[in-house]
C-alpha cells in the first residue's frame, strides 16, 4: 500500500484546522524561509513529502474498481451509454394477447432477469475479504499428521485400540422403553391366570433376599378372618317386596321392640334426673337460708349452754378410763393370757371333734362338694358361650363405637302391589359400609368436624350501630 | 436395688401392640394412605384382651395393630409408590402455581401408578381361597356399577365395575350355577353355586340412588380397588375353566349367548360319571344319581321358553335370571341394545307385564307378573302360570334363605308349594281334594289295620303260651319286616328318654316341665294359627258352595 497518510497528533496541525498562529504572521516567514531537510533519510519520507496527489489518484482508482467493478476509461461505451431510440413499434395487439402470458415467459431464450436484480448485483473487482478465521484451525498440522499415521497403520492392517474394544462388545439388547404401568381402573385392563402361572426362580435366593427382590412371606395370622360374621346376611322373610302377613309381623315386632329400648333408655335417663319436688328451693326456705345467723341471738346461747355439758362430761370419762387402765395392767396380762390358754385349747379340742364327727358327716360333705363341682361347670359352660357370642360381636376398635344400623323395614301402607311400584328401602352403600365396621374389617369413624382455631368476633357495621 | 429388675411395659402384650399413629409414623405415611395399605394388604386392627396392659394403664380407647403386622407391611413395594405419588401431587400443584403448563403436561404423562396384582396373589395363595372371599367383591363391584357416572368417583372404576359385573353374570348362564333369588326392600339377593362354593351377593335396584353422607368414600373407592382386580382374576380363572375366550366381546346386553360353549356343556352333562366305588353301597349311589338328575331338570326350567320383557319391568335382573335356566330373552328397541325379536314375534310364549292391563293382547302367549319367574326359580319348577296374570293379587314371595325347624310356622303357600314339589296334584277342584282326603284316611286305616292284625296274633300266642301248651310255632323263615331301622332307631331314643325323664329329681323334673311348656308354646302358637287360617279357608270354601248352589 502507498504511504499511509498519518495523522498529526497535534489537532492543529490537522488539514482543516486554523493555526494558533495569524496567517498574516506565518506564511512570509514560512514562504521566504524554507527549512533544507535531507530527504534522503528514511525519517524524512513520510515527514516532508507530499503524495497527496498520488494519494488521490490511487483513491480513484481503487473507487472506481470498487464501485463500478473496473477503471470507466477501460469500459465499453455500451456497457455506460445506450441511444434512446424511443418506443419500438408494438405489433398488432390481436396476435399478443392469446400469446400474452406465454409470451412473458418465452421472451428472449430465457427469461430475463429484472433489472433492479441487475443493479443490486455485485459488480466490484474488489473480491470480498476472506474470513480467515474460517480456515484456522487449531492443531492443523497435528492432525493431519495423525490422521497420515492413522492411514499408514490401516493400510499395513493394524487396528487401534478403540475399535477393537468396539468390535469386542456384546450387541445391546434393544430394551423396551420402560412400560408405563397402567392406572389400576383402566377399564381395558388385561387380566391373566394368576393362580397358574409358576414362580419364576430366577436367581441365587440368596441373591434376592440380599437385593430386596424377594417378596416376604405373609404372616399365617393375617389369613385368619377377623370375624366369624358371613359376608352379605341376607334379610329376614319379613323384609321381601311382597312379604308374608307373619314374616312381615315378625320384623315389625322387632323393629318396634328396638325402638322400645330407646325409649326405656330415654324415660331411664329421665328418671335419674329428676329431682323430689320437696327439694326444690322455695322463697321460705331462701329467706331462712339468707337470714341464718341474724336473728334472735338468746335462743343459741341456751343451746350453747346445754351442748357444753355433756361434752365435759366425756371428757373427764375419758381421763378417768386412761388413769384407770395404767393401774391394772400386770393383773390385766395374767388374765389375758390364761383366757389366751384357754381359748386354744378349747380350739384344738374342737377341731378333733369335728374331724371325728366329719366321717358321718361324710354324705353331705360329698353332696356340697358335688353342688360345687355343678357351679364351677356351669360357670365354665356360660363363660364359654359368652366368648363364642363375643366373637360374633363387633369389637371396639377405636373411640367411637359400633352403631348398629337402622332395620330396614317398610310400614304395611308402604308395601308395595306390584314390582313396579316398589320403592326401595335403605341404601346398600350403607349397608356395606355397616357390614365392614361389624365385621372388624374397618374401625367406625365420623366426620371430621370443622373446628375453629380463633374465635369468632361479631362486630356491627357502622350504619346498623346508628340506627339501633 | 440391683439391676435385674423388670420394668412395667416392657414385655408381653404391651409390647406386641402398636398404636395406629406410632404405625403411621413407622411407615412414614399419611392417615388416609396408610388406611389405604392397610385395607389393601388385609390388616385390620386387633382389640387386645387386656387394654390396660397394653395402653400402659390407661383405658382410653384406642386403636391397635399388631406390632408383627406393621413390620411385615414395611416390607411392602406399593409403599414407595405412595410416597412417589404424595411427591408428584407437591410437583403438580406447584406447576400449577408457577402456570408451566408443559411441565404440568410432562408430570400427568408420568404419573406413577402401582398395581395390585401382587397382593391379591399373596392374600389368596389358591383360587378356592379367592372363590370364598368373592361375595364382598360381587357386592361391591354391582354396587359401583349402578352408580351415576358423575365425578363423585371416578369413571374408570364404574366402567371397569360395569365390565366385571357383566362378565361374571355371563359366567353364571353359562354355567347354570343360580341356585335362588330373593327380591327385597333392599335389593335382589342371587345365590349361585360355584365349584362348590355358595357364593350370595347383593344387587341394588337400577333406580333410586341418594348417596348418604355418612359414608366415607375414599374407603369405599379402596376397597372396591382391590375388589376389581380380584374379580377380574377370578373371572379369567372361570372362563378358563370352561374354555372360553377372555375377555369376551359384546357381552353387555346379555342376550347374546355363548353358543358355543352351552352345547358342549350340555354333551358333557349328559353322561354322568360312574364311580366304580365299591366301598360305597348302591344306594348311596342311586340316590346321588337320582340328585345329580333332579339337579340337571331344575336347570332347565325355561327350556324351549320364549319371553318378552315389558318396558316397566327391571330388564337386566329378568334376563339374567332367565337365561339362567335356559329360556330365550327379548326386549323392546329403544330400552337397550341387543333385542333379538320384536313384540310381534308370534312364538313367543311369556309377555312379562307389571301394568294393570295391556291394550294389545296376542293369543298364544302368556302376560305375567314378574314374580312369576323368580318363585319358579326358587321352587325349581315351573308353576302354574294362572296366580301371576294381570291384576290377580299374588301370593306373596317367600325367602328361600329360610329353613323351617321343627315347630315354626310354616305359611299355607309354602306347604302348598311343598306338596307341588312332591308331585302331588294342586288341589283345583273340591272333588279332587275331598278324594284325596278319603284317600289318605284309607290309608291310614289301612295301616291300622296291619297293626291290629298284628296285636291280635301276639295275644294269641300269649294266651296259648300261659295255658301251658307248647306253641305250634315253627321256625319258619321270618319275615323281613319292611319297618325301617330308623323307626326302630327313634323308637329307642324315645324309649331312652322316657327312662332319663323318670330318673330325674323333683326339682329338675319341675324346671324340665317349664322348658317343654315353653317349647310347646311355639308349636301351640303354630298350630293356632294353621287352624285359623283352615277356618278362614273353610268359611270361604262354604261361602262358594253356597254361591254355586
Amino acid at each position: 500500500m502507498a504511504a499511509r497518510r498519518r495523522l498529526k497528533r497535534v489537532a492543529s496541525s490537522q488539514p482543516g484546522f486554523l493555526s494558533f498562529k495569524s496567517p498574516s504572521d506565518t506564511t512570509a516567514s514560512v514562504g521566504s524561509r524554507r527549512k533544507r531537510v535531507n530527504k534522503n533519510k528514511k525519517k524524512n519520507w513520510n515527514k516532508y513529502s507530499d503524495v497527496n496527489d498520488v494519494d488521490e489518484f490511487l483513491e480513484d482508482i481503487r473507487h472506481q474498481e470498487r464501485t463500478t467493478g473496473g477503471l470507466l476509461s477501460e469500459k465499453t461505451d455500451d456497457s455506460l451509454f445506450f441511444l434512446d431510440l424511443g418506443q419500438p413499434e408494438k405489433p398488432q395487439p390481436q396476435a399478443e394477447t392469446p400469446q400474452a402470458d406465454e409470451g412473458k415467459k418465452r421472451r428472449g431464450k430465457a427469461s430475463r432477469p429484472l433489472r433492479i436484480d441487475l443493479i443490486l448485483q455485485p459488480d466490484s473487482l474488489v473480491p470480498p475479504p476472506k474470513d480467515i478465521l474460517a480456515y484456522q484451525q487449531p492443531n492443523a498440522k497435528k492432525l493431519r499428521r495423525i490422521a497420515q499415521k492413522a492411514e499408514q497403520l490401516a493400510a499395513k492392517g493394524v487396528v487401534p485400540r478403540k475399535q477393537k474394544r468396539l468390535l469386542n462388545r456384546r450387541p445391546v439388547d434393544k430394551t423396551v422403553k420402560k412400560a408405563v404401568t397402567e392406572a389400576n381402573n383402566n377399564p381395558d385392563r388385561d387380566y391373566y391366570d394368576i393362580w397358574g402361572q409358576e414362580p419364576k426362580v430366577s436367581a441365587d435366593p440368596w441373591y434376592l433376599q440380599q437385593t430386596g427382590k424377594k417378596l416376604v412371606k405373609r404372616p399365617e395370622k393375617l389369613n385368619e378372618k377377623p370375624s366369624v360374621l358371613p359376608a352379605v346376611e341376607v334379610i329376614s322373610p319379613g323384609g321381601s317386596y311382597n312379604p308374608d302377613f307373619f314374616s312381615h309381623q315378625a320384623l315389625l315386632q322387632e323393629a318396634h321392640q328396638v325402638e322400645v329400648q330407646k325409649k326405656k333408655q330415654e324415660d331411664k335417663l329421665e328418671r335419674q334426673l329428676a329431682i323430689n319436688k320437696e327439694d326444690k328451693a322455695t322463697e321460705e326456705t331462701n329467706l331462712r337460708e339468707q337470714v341464718e345467723g341474724l336473728v334472735e341471738e338468746e335462743e343459741e346461747e341456751e343451746n350453747n349452754d346445754e351442748e357444753s355439758a355433756p361434752s365435759k362430761e366425756d371428757e373427764e370419762a375419758a381421763l378417768a378410763a386412761i388413769a384407770v387402765t395404767q393401774k391394772k395392767t400386770e393383773k390385766q396380762i395374767k388374765k389375758e393370757k390364761a383366757e389366751k390358754l384357754k381359748e386354744q385349747q378349747r380350739l384344738t379340742s374342737r377341731r378333733q371333734t369335728e374331724q371325728q364327727q366329719q366321717l358321718f358327716q361324710l354324705r353331705s360333705i360329698k353332696a356340697s362338694i358335688r353342688q360345687q363341682e355343678e357351679k364351677t361347670k356351669s360357670k365354665q359352660m356360660q363363660r364359654r358361650a359368652k366368648q363364642e357370642a363375643q366373637k360374633a360381636q363387633p369389637r371396639r376398635l377405636g373411640k367411637l363405637k359400633f352403631q348398629a344400623p337402622d332395620l330396614d323395614v317398610q310400614l304395611s301402607d308402604e308395601l308395595a302391589g306390584s314390582l313396579r311400584q316398589l320403592k326401595p328401602e335403605g341404601s346398600i352403600l350403607k349397608d356395606r359400609f355397616k357390614s365392614f365396621q361389624k365385621r372388624n374389617l374397618i374401625e367406625p369413624r365420623e366426620r371430621a368436624k370443622f373446628k375453629r382455631k380463633l374465635k369468632v368476633k361479631y362486630v356491627e357495621k357502622r350504619a346498623f350501630k346508628e340506627i339501633t | 436395688m440391683g439391676g435385674l429388675q423388670k420394668k412395667k411395659y416392657e414385655r408381653g402384650s404391651a409390647t406386641n401392640y402398636i398404636t395406629r399413629n406410632r404405625a403411621r409414623k413407622k411407615l412414614m405415611l399419611s392417615l388416609p394412605d396408610f388406611r389405604r395399605l392397610c385395607i389393601l394388604k388385609g390388616i385390620y386392627p386387633h382389640e387386645p384382651k387386656h387394654k390396660k396392659k397394653v395402653n400402659k394403664g390407661s383405658t382410653a380407647p384406642r386403636t391397635f395393630y399388631l406390632l408383627k403386622d406393621i413390620r411385615f407391611l414395611l416390607h411392602e413395594p406399593i409403599v414407595s409408590k405412595f410416597r412417589e405419588y404424595k411427591i408428584f401431587v407437591r410437583k403438580l400443584r406447584r406447576a400449577y402455581g408457577k402456570t408451566e403448563w408443559s411441565a404440568v403436561e410432562r408430570l400427568k404423562e408420568n404419573k406413577p401408578a402401582y398395581k395390585l396384582d401382587h397382593i391379591v396373589k399373596e392374600r389368596y395363595p389358591t383360587f378356592i381361597d379367592a372363590l370364598r372371599d368373592i361375595d364382598d367383591a360381587l357386592c361391591m363391584c354391582f354396587l359401583f356399577s349402578t352408580f351415576a357416572r358423575t365425578g363423585k368417583c371416578h369413571v374408570q372404576t364404574i366402567q371397569l365395575c360395569r365390565r366385571l359385573t357383566v362378565e361374571w353374570m355371563n359366567y353364571v348362564i353359562a354355567s347354570r350355577a343360580l341356585r335362588k333369588v330373593f327380591l327385597s326392600i333392599k335389593g335382589i339377593y342371587y345365590q349361585a353355586e360355584v365349584m362348590g362354593q355358595l357364593i350370595t351377593w347383593l344387587v341394588p335396584y337400577q333406580f333410586s340412588h341418594d348417596h348418604p353422607t355418612d359414608v366415607d368414600y375414599r374407603v369405599m373407592a379402596t376397597f372396591t380397588e382391590l375388589y376389581t382386580t380380584l374379580l377380574g382374576f377370578v373371572n379369567f380363572r372361570l372362563y378358563q375353566s370352561l374354555n372360553l375366550v377372555y375377555p369376551p366381546k359384546k357381552l353387555s346386553a346379555l342376550s347374546s349367548s355363548l353358543a358355543r360353549v352351552v352345547s358342549s356343556e350340555e354333551e358333557e352333562e349328559a353322561k354322568l360319571d360312574q364311580f366304580p366305588d365299591e366301598e360305597e353301597d348302591m344306594e348311596k349311589m342311586e340316590a346321588r344319581e337320582k340328585e345329580q338328575k333332579q339337579l340337571e331338570t331344575q336347570k332347565k326350567i325355561f327350556e324351549g321358553l320364549k319371553f318378552f320383557i315389558n318396558r316397566e319391568v327391571p330388564r337386566e335382573s329378568l334376563a339374567f335370571v332367565i337365561r339362567c335356566f335356559g329360556g330365550q330373552v327379548s326386549w323392546d328397541k329403544s330400552v337397550c341394545i341387543g333385542s333379538t325379536y320384536d313384540v310381534t314375534d308370534e312364538t313367543i310364549t311369556h309377555q312379562i307385564v307389571d301394568r294393570p292391563n295391556v291394550d294389545k293382547q296376542y293369543m298364544n302367549r302368556y302376560y305375567i307378573q314378574p314374580q312369576w319367574v323368580y318363585d319358579c326359580v326358587n321352587t325349581k319348577m315351573r308353576l302354574p302360570v294362572e296366580d301371576y296374570f294381570l291384576g290377580v293379587t299374588l301370593p306373596p314371595h317367600l325367602s328361600p334363605f329360610v329353613e323351617e325347624k321343627e315347630g315354626d310356622y310354616v305359611p299355607p303357600e309354602k306347604l302348598k308349594i311343598m306338596a307341588l314339589q312332591r308331585g302331588e296334584k294342586p288341589d283345583e277342584e273340591e272333588d279332587e281334594e275331598e278324594e284325596e282326603e278319603e284317600e289318605e284316611d284309607e290309608n291310614e286305616e289301612e295301616e291300622d289295620d296291619e297293626e291290629e292284625a298284628e296285636e291280635k296274633n301276639l295275644k294269641k300266642m300269649e294266651e296259648q303260651r300261659s295255658q301251658g301248651k307248647s306253641l305250634q310255632v315253627k321256625v319258619t323263615p321270618g319275615k323281613v319286616k319292611a319297618e325301617n331301622r330308623a323307626r326302630l332307631e327313634q323308637e329307642e331314643k324315645a324309649e331312652e328318654k322316657r327312662l332319663a325323664i323318670m330318673m330325674m329329681k323333683k326339682k329338675e323334673k319341675y324346671l324340665y316341665d317349664k322348658i317343654m311348656f315353653g317349647k310347646k308354646r311355639q308349636v301351640r302358637e303354630a298350630n293356632k294359627l294353621a287352624a285359623k287360617r283352615k277356618a278362614h279357608d273353610d268359611a270361604e270354601k262354604a261361602k262358594k258352595k253356597k254361591a254355586r248352589k
